[in-house]
């Protein structure tokens, strides 16, 4: 390719290229600046085939970069994978429904075009203790009628707080698209930024920043019993805000992440949920095609040992064999643990830093269990094959009922009646199962990484167990149904993904740990301390959920550098 | 009726009083109102037992607004602070105890046997908790900035606030910012590991809060408390010459000095309202008041919903102050006792030096946590963390020669019980607790006590007019600070109705600020155009 070509083709592109064109001659700068004597083969090497990493690889060969990713395991995806882990039963193993991957990357990678394709998850049904439940619909008014029926007040409270929360999401987006300013600096750029920032705020009506101050301060709980009593809806849009993280509903800091939910966009439209067909491999299968399709090399089985550093300068990697591959830049798409304190020799980083590194929170705090199924459950609530099985399963009948399974956990047990979060993604997708049979999805709070004793296999049967007699109660059939089961803490999330202590988020998302500070004061930039190196996985702004806005915004920041 | 004041002022609290003081300093004139038979409010001073003088609920007057203490001269109106080398005194299960001192390096060496790398660090972390709370002290003599609002003078205010921030150094401003939103436990975490220490500086993370040590923000609350004292004081508590009444004494003094007149056992039952401006106040007696203003330094549910009429109000402002988290999770037990208390931990100090500060049970972070959990579903900590003075060991005069008072405060025991309401037989229980847990530690205590006083939340709540019994006006947690205090968008002391005012710890700086509110209610109100 030439760089005329590369010029059209970025230029020709829609959305936030701009980013992208202006810089898109930078390669020829570049032999001149560098001080390397040979000419490395890549221009960039990114490490780790996760989805921000593919993201950031796709933008960076999008704009003609030479790029190179290396993934550890035999298949793409990190912890967005799908497997076939029991012969014909495929699963999520990990991330299992997408809503809030960014929209620009859609578009702008073309990802229908290789193969995208999600389908909607329309109702959420909340088992309760009493036979009944509480459900919601892809129908709006179905779901006040619904609501109605437990609370008319919370009914009437439901469409203001729709509302509010959409306003709310609509303030805080353009933020998840932008690279988090540093207050601390006295950079006239980075003023600028804060004061548009501070600008784009005080424009807000007060009562829209009110609101979103609370939510930032404020618990779940909390936040949400301003609006509603309804227990079982209480609990499960609080559910949202636990997620992830190593607190309890009633702990301030777990209302911002009710956001989250509201940030969901799928083709534009708010708040929608979905799989991916195919499950959430797929996602990463696209973004690994548009990435090649722009002429990016994928390498898997390609385990990283460390980044090569020549005069506080990154010049490539160095492989587990032992081959060393150079490159002008050098991405991590892993979590900041591994990116600045394994890849790199901490003494190459002002101890400030370490000391941010050695601090941030990771806390894996959630499990996952996956069933292969020989029937479908039958939900004493609401018996029969109809469509709520084509949604998802909360068991969250209350605030206390979390507040209880956080406990245990707080003192280093799982919970005993944990939360989950169930999915049936073959009634969607009837690939992801031989016919007549079906494949469930668990996601499971709490489970501490730091485990009393630690994890064993006992442990880890141990908790498939309190999961599946926790389900068996709303769902008698299931220990009958229930053909093969796949149990998985956070330690083995950590071993099999390399996720530091199986947070999912790469960091908990928790109001000190975000934007600015994430993963570290004044390196929320994606650059580092080591030249020419860069970090864009989920431990960076905006952080965790299958988003690849720090893939995105990391080839942004890397090609405005002009580093490649 | 001719309108004979230009202020009256609801409650002769020490906010209510820092408020009409400096109102007749700036030649208003003032009435105060006290529903009580003298003046104090919560920090009153009574007779627990002939010869023996305990304080309200307020063991710890807090810290004294300097700029208050400086316009009224409360020194020369009688106040005098009583200083305990000691600020807290922790025995621990294991027969061992932890002591805090003023004194950075006496605290480092007490440290060392508890933990050599947490007595080396102690200093470091004294430092950096000093800057932080130094930047809350440069909010809290001010008005709250409001972020929000669009004026010229509120960018400016704002922009000083900006500009301060950055003066802390880059360093120190993302530590500040960092810290605010974390729970005690995680910042602790990343500094000591002696359970003893946490469980001691973090306990002030919780006080009056219904949260554990693991919740968000709880970081902030502990550092809201280190406001005012000098780098590596945690849990000082402020005593006051004669108990904390003497505070209210001498503001009391200064504003008679400045022609404020005072009726105590008057209790205000409504504040009138004539087409949408308060007019006055109505005495329980059905005596009428009229005044230009109303200023109230009762809590904000009281005076928004109670005092005043709903009616006033629009529905959204009425769900604010509904929405106002009181949550009281405190109750107090007052002692009077033949003797002093032998606590049989080592260094104990039988003089009685390290028992001069603040006696608390707080073993460790998880102690206090599992005391949450209790609370968490609305029962009573079945092993409650305690805070304990000895007042008459600064002050004897508060009880008769070789004799001495005790107050404790019991932490949790929640307003809302899961199961039925407070009544004679849950006080008397709480009063056992309290006994049960310290005798573990004090054993002589069973025997030496000759008269006791327990008060639950709904005691405080009746006794002092407390919101379920929360002392501060409501918790102080980050959603309830600065411009959302007492409620968003009302952050001045300004209410819907015109004339009147909040003067109360239910606003800006919030409880512990000892007449800061009042104060700061007082300069907006004189800044008005007459």
């Amino acid at each position: 390719m030439t760089g005329e070509r590369r010029g059209a083709r970025a230029k020709g592109d829609r959305g936030d290229a701009s980013g992208v064109s202006e810089h898109d001659h930078a390669p020829y700068s570049h032999h001149a600046r560098h001080p390397l004597a040979l000419t490395p083969r890549y221009d960039v090497v990114v490490i780790g085939g996760g989805h921000n990493g593919l993201v950031n690889a796709a933008y960076l060969a999008r704009a003609g970069r030479r790029v190179l990713v290396l993934e550890r395991r035999e298949r793409v995806g990190g912890a967005a994978v799908t497997e076939e882990v029991f012969p014909g039963f495929k699963f999520s193993v990990f991330s299992y429904v997408v809503s809030l991957l960014r929209p620009e990357i859609i578009r702008e990678l073309e990802l229908p075009r290789h193969g995208l394709h999600i389908l909607p998850l329309e109702s959420t049904v909340t088992p309760l203790p009493n036979g009944d439940y509480l459900a919601a619909w892809g129908d709006h008014d179905r779901t006040r009628r619904e609501i109605y029926r437990h609370s008319p007040r919370d009914a009437d409270a439901y469409d203001e707080f729709g509302q509010l929360m959409h306003h709310m999401a609509m303030a805080v987006r353009p933020i998840l698209a932008m690279m988090p300013p540093d207050p601390t600096s006295l950079s006239p750029a980075e003023l600028l930024s804060m004061a548009r920032l501070g600008k784009h705020f005080r424009d807000l009506p007060q009562r829209h920043f009110h609101a979103l101050f609370k939510l930032m301060t404020m618990s779940a709980a909390d936040y949400l019993g301003e609006w509603f009593e309804c227990e079982p809806l209480k609990a499960t849009k609080s559910a949202s805000g636990i997620i992830g993280t190593f607190l309890g509903p009633r702990s301030p800091g777990t209302a911002y992440v009710l956001l989250h939910h509201y940030f969901g966009e799928i083709d534009g439209a708010f708040r929608a949920w979905g799989f991916a067909k195919g499950g959430t491999g797929a996602i990463s299968e696209a973004i690994a095609s548009a990435a090649r399709g722009f002429g990016a090399e994928i390498r898997t089985g390609a385990s990283v040992e460390r980044v090569l550093v020549k005069g506080g300068r990154a010049a490539g990697v160095v492989l587990a064999g032992g081959e060393e591959i150079g490159a002008r830049v050098v991405v991590s798409g892993l979590d900041p643990r591994r990116t600045f304190l394994e890849l790199l020799d901490p003494r190459e980083l002002p101890d400030d830093l370490v000391e941010a590194v050695r601090r941030f929170k990771f806390r894996g705090s959630s499990g996952k269990v996956n069933l292969a199924l020989s029937e479908l459950p039958q939900f004493t609530c609401m018996p029969g094959h109809g469509e709520h099985l084509r949604g998802a399963f909360s068991i969250s009948p209350s605030i206390d009922y979390l507040e209880r399974a956080y406990d245990d956990a707080k003192y280093g047990e799982f919970s005993r009646q944990p939360y989950m979060d169930i999915v049936i993604p073959s009634m969607i997708d009837p690939g992801m199962a031989p016919p007549g049979q079906h494949v469930m999805s668990i996601f499971v709070q709490y489970a501490p990484y730091a485990l009393n004793g630690g994890w064993t296999d006992a442990r880890r049967e141990a908790f498939g167990d309190a999961v599946i007699d926790t389900l068996a109660q709303f769902a008698p059939n299931i220990e009958r149904a229930i053909l093969h089961r796949q149990v998985i803490t956070p330690r083995d999330i950590e071993q099999i993904t390399g996720l530091s202590e199986g947070n999912i988020f790469q960091g908990e998302l928790a109001l000190h740990q975000l934007f600015f500070l994430r993963p570290a004061p004044s390196w929320s930039s994606y650059r580092t301390p080591v030249r020419q190196y860069y970090q864009c996985g989920a431990g960076t702004h905006p952080g965790g959920g299958v988003m690849g806005a720090s893939g995105r915004l990391a080839a942004l920041r890397i090609l405005r550098d002009r580093s490649a | 009726m001719a309108t004979s004041y230009d202020a009256v002022v609801i409650g002769a609290g020490i906010n209510g009083l820092a408020a009409a003081a400096m109102l007749a300093r700036g030649g208003e004139r003032v009435l105060v109102v006290e529903r009580g038979d003298a003046p104090g409010g919560s920090a009153a001073t009574h007779e627990l037992a002939p010869g023996f003088r305990v304080d309200g609920c307020a063991c710890d007057v807090g810290w004294i607004d300097p700029q208050l203490d400086r316009a009224l001269e409360l020194g020369r109106h009688g106040l005098r602070v009583l200083r305990s080398e000691a600020t807290v005194f922790t025995p621990l299960p294991d027969g061992d105890s932890l002591t805090l001192w003023r004194d950075v390096r006496r605290t480092s060496e007490e440290l060392a046997r508890h933990s050599e790398g947490d007595a080396r660090r102690w200093g470091a972390f004294s430092e950096r908790m000093a800057h932080i709370a130094g930047f809350l002290r440069s909010l809290y003599v001010e008005p709250a900035p409001t972020p929000s609002a669009g004026s010229v003078a509120e960018l400016l205010a704002l922009a000083k606030v900006g500009r301060r921030l950055r003066g802390l150094g880059r360093r120190e401003m993302t530590e500040l910012l960092r810290v605010l939103p974390m729970s005690v436990q995680e910042l602790l975490d990343d500094w000591f590991e002696s359970d003893a220490l946490k469980g001691t500086v973090g306990a002030s993370g919780i006080t009056s809060l219904l949260q554990g040590p693991r919740s968000g923000g709880t970081a902030f609350l502990m550092l809201h408390h280190h406001v005012g004292n000098e780098p590596g004081v945690f849990r000082a508590r402020t005593a006051v010459q004669g108990g904390a009444v003497g505070l209210a004494s001498a503001l009391l003094s200064a504003a008679r000095e400045r022609g404020v007149e005072i009726r105590c056992c008057s209790d205000a039952t409504r504040i009138t309202v004539e087409d949408g401006r308060a007019t006055g106040v109505l005495l329980d007696g059905g005596t009428e008041v009229r005044s230009r203003r109303v200023v109230s330094s009762a809590d904000p549910r009281r005076t928004m919903l109670e005092l005043a009429d709903p009616q006033h109000l629009q529905p959204d402002f009425v769900r604010a102050v509904r929405n106002i988290k009181y949550r009281g999770v405190s109750a107090l037990v007052h002692l009077a006792l033949g003797e002093l208390p032998r606590f049989t931990a080592r260094r104990a100090n039988g003089d009685g030096e390290a028992l001069r500060g603040v006696i608390s049970i707080s073993p460790s972070l998880e102690y206090l946590e599992r005391a949450y959990d209790d609370a968490k579903y609305g029962g009573i900590s079945r092993r409650p963390y305690l805070e304990a003075t000895i007042p008459s060991l600064l002050d004897p005069s508060l009880a008769p020669p070789g004799r001495h008072v005790m107050s404790v405060r019991l932490q949790y025991a929640p307003y809302r019980l899961r199961d039925g309401a407070w009544d004679d037989a849950g006080r008397e229980s709480l009063g056992d607790l309290v006994m049960q847990t310290l005798a573990e530690y004090a054993p002589n205590l069973r025997d030496i006590v000759l008269h006791r006083d327990v008060l639950t939340p709904a005691d405080i709540e009746r006794r002092y007019a407390l919101t379920e019994g929360q002392p501060d006006h409501g918790q102080l947690t980050l959603d309830q600070i600065l411009f959302m205090r007492p409620v968003p968008g009302h952050a001045r002391y300004r209410t819907p109705i015109d004339g009147l005012y909040l003067c109360g710890s239910g606003s800006h700086p919030g409880g512990r600020v000892a007449g800061g509110a009042g104060r700061l209610a007082a300069k907006a109100i004189l800044q008005e155009p007459r």
